[in-house]
């Protein structure tokens, strides 16, 4: 999560705490959130992504895992689809979260910084996938429950030509398809 | 007249023309082992009645014209109507006659050897009004075939990946950039297009309608898209073989990406590489016996070659240590590749069988190189004006120039064959010339 929407979490957090609205041990309110996933700090945006959330609607309290924000990405190094310890301790994370929401299914995407070819990357991107998959499927998810897809270097979460933004791109990405 | 190889090629018949317009004298020189040594040519401005709208249809005819005859890498061009520029140490003068009356365009073409001003070349070219670029590129492809017995590329097209916001859409443009026309308006991803032999189709890679990559056709003059492979995982890499009755692919149905031969309808999957690592990037020789493809079931991506049954696995080149993208050149003697530099791509070429590998582009990060129809040219991708943009390589050691794409990124171009009816060394466009055109 950017700074910046962490700050905008943090006074919607503040807000709701205040008015009352939150029931304890519910970490997580439904905010406004941007729907692609957020844009690299450093880089200009070419949508503002600073418009205020609306105002609180009257919505249930969700339970955690039942959003694609709730499950943390698993990243990896350059040209490789090997699963990091970070990467381990992400997917160890999302594993409880899915054995917590039985009726949740996800789409992982696998995604590549911009070295390499279009071509190359669409088949790391779905090795990525594949990887993380296998590690869920392998921690007692149902095989049944996660589709992947590969989307190369075609979709990027940070535009910037550097290490930092080329990290933020090398991940498996979760995304809650349904949760029937 | 000092070149040698002029002076016996200047005996060889009129084997070029069979539509009877037959010009005096036949001149051919043989260009092909000479890299960068190009024929010094005279661009007179084409005669045109002295109307206002057809001295303005002239001018633009005429740089169409010249550019079509310097991009051709057979010509160095010279040009009539810019201060400065004489026939000096010409070989021949390219002049003209244009005439539009109605919905019509005539041209009459007339080459004249120099300084004796013989006619070496008179032919008429006709086309609509809306076409009458191509009227001009059939005279310049009919002078570099006059010149070297093969048929410039300048009817040719490129299709190409533009980028615009998020979505990028397949298109195609004429060879000199001229004329671009979206294929598809998806609001999605669409990557890596190639095209049918005969030019009518392209296959390409598209997320559109939802989930992963998958392999489309579409007619190349507008159409729509038909799906040809949409098996679980990705679809990717779709390439004609030269006779047009397979595409071969990545597919990883089977739980991994590798190379697969499909028909040309998408049915009867043929796996052709069995490793655990990635096999991508497939590229045809020109006869269709072997296939070059990027696998890094060695450590790190390195162009492979196999022949079209899978077996017979070589590595390409050990002179780089990351090499992807081959595309094999329409003549087979040499493969294009891109070879990892620094955060990008530089674009080299070597003999099939690994030897002789030469530098062609470096600086900024250089994808997709793809031949032209006749082997003088690479069209790749390219930041090396900042942003993504599409540029031609002569392999000569000019600088690549970069073809407009108006406000779209631009990336995975891909070059069309001939027109049909153009190409061949002695078919000359027999359709469209007059017969008894002036000698």
């Amino acid at each position: 999560m950017s700074p910046l929407n962490a700050r905008t979490f943090r006074a919607v957090m503040a807000s709701l705490l205040i008015g009352g609205a939150l029931v304890a041990g519910c970490a997580k309110k439904p905010v406004a959130t941007p729907a692609p996933p957020p844009p690299p700090p450093e880089a200009p945006a070419p949508t503002p992504p600073t418009t205020p959330p609306p105002p609180p609607v009257e919505t249930p309290p969700t339970v955690a895992g039942t959003r694609s924000e709730d499950y943390a990405p698993a990243y990896f190094d350059y040209d490789a689809y090997t699963l990091r310890d970070d990467a381990r301790t992400a997917l160890d994370a999302n594993a409880k979260l899915l054995r917590d929401n039985p009726k949740v299914n996800v789409t992982i995407e696998g995604h590549c910084d911009e070295r390499g070819t279009v071509e190359y990357n669409q088949a790391l991107g779905e090795r990525r996938a594949q990887a993380a998959r296998d590690y869920l499927v392998a921690a007692g998810i149902e095989a049944g429950r996660i589709s992947i897809i590969s989307y190369g270097k075609e979709r990027p979460f940070a535009t910037g030509s550097d290490e930092a933004s080329w990290q933020q791109n090398r991940r498996a990405h979760f995304v809650v398809k349904s949760t029937s | 007249m000092t070149r040698p190889a002029l002076a016996v090629l200047v005996a060889l018949a009129a084997l070029a023309d069979p539509s009877g317009a037959q010009a005096p004298t036949d001149v051919r020189i043989d260009i092909s082992s000479g890299q960068g040594r190009r024929i010094r040519i005279h661009c007179e401005a084409l005669q045109t009645p002295s109307d206002r709208n057809s001295v303005s249809w002239g001018g633009q005819a005429n740089e169409v014209l010249a550019h079509d005859l310097d991009w051709s890498a057979v010509f160095t061009v010279s040009r009539s109507w810019v201060a400065g520029q004489q026939p000096v140490e010409v070989q021949a003068v390219v002049g003209g006659k244009l005439t539009v009356s109605g919905t019509e365009v005539r041209l009459q073409g007339e080459v004249r050897d120099f300084p004796a001003r013989r006619s070496i070349l008179a032919k008429e070219y006709r086309a609509s009004l809306k076409e009458w670029r191509t009227a001009i590129h059939q005279y310049a492809d009919d002078i570099v075939l006059q010149f070297t017995g093969e048929s410039g590329v300048s009817q040719t097209r490129i299709a190409f990946i533009g980028q615009s916001g998020r979505s990028k859409d397949l298109y195609v443009m004429d060879y000199d950039g001229a004329r671009v026309t979206a294929l598809t308006s998806d609001q999605s991803i669409a990557l890596s297009p190639s095209w049918s032999p005969e030019g009518s189709l392209v296959v390409f890679t598209s997320y559109r309608g939802g989930g992963g990559p998958r392999l489309f056709v579409t007619p190349a003059a507008a159409g729509r898209p038909y799906l040809i492979s949409g098996r679980p995982g990705i679809n990717t890499s779709g390439s004609y073989s030269p006779d047009g009755r397979q595409i071969v692919c990545t597919l990883s149905h089977e739980g991994n990406s590798e190379v697969y031969l499909l028909d040309a309808r998408g049915a009867s999957p043929q796996r052709l590489t069995n490793s655990r690592g990635i096999d991508t990037s497939p590229a045809w020789s020109p006869t269709g016996r072997e296939i070059a493809f990027t696998s890094d079931r060695t450590g790190t991506p390195q162009v492979h070659v196999m022949d079209r049954e899978g077996g017979s696995l070589r590595r390409l080149n050990y002179d780089v240590s990351y090499t992807d993208s081959p595309a094999w050149s329409p003549k087979g003697d040499r493969i294009a590749f891109v070879a990892r530099a620094g955060g990008g791509f530089d674009i080299y070429t070597c003999r099939p069988d690994g030897s002789d590998t030469r530098l062609v582009v470096s600086g900024g990060s250089n994808e997709n190189p793809r031949w032209s129809p006749d082997g003088r040219h690479l069209v790749f991708s390219s930041t090396r004006e900042g942003g993504r943009g599409l540029f031609v390589s002569d392999l000569d050691g000019t600088p690549p120039r970069r073809l407009a794409t108006g406000s779209l990124s631009a990336l995975s171009p891909a070059w069309s064959p001939r027109p049909a009816a153009s190409g061949s060394a002695f078919g000359v466009n027999p359709g469209s010339s007059t017969p008894g055109g002036q000698p």
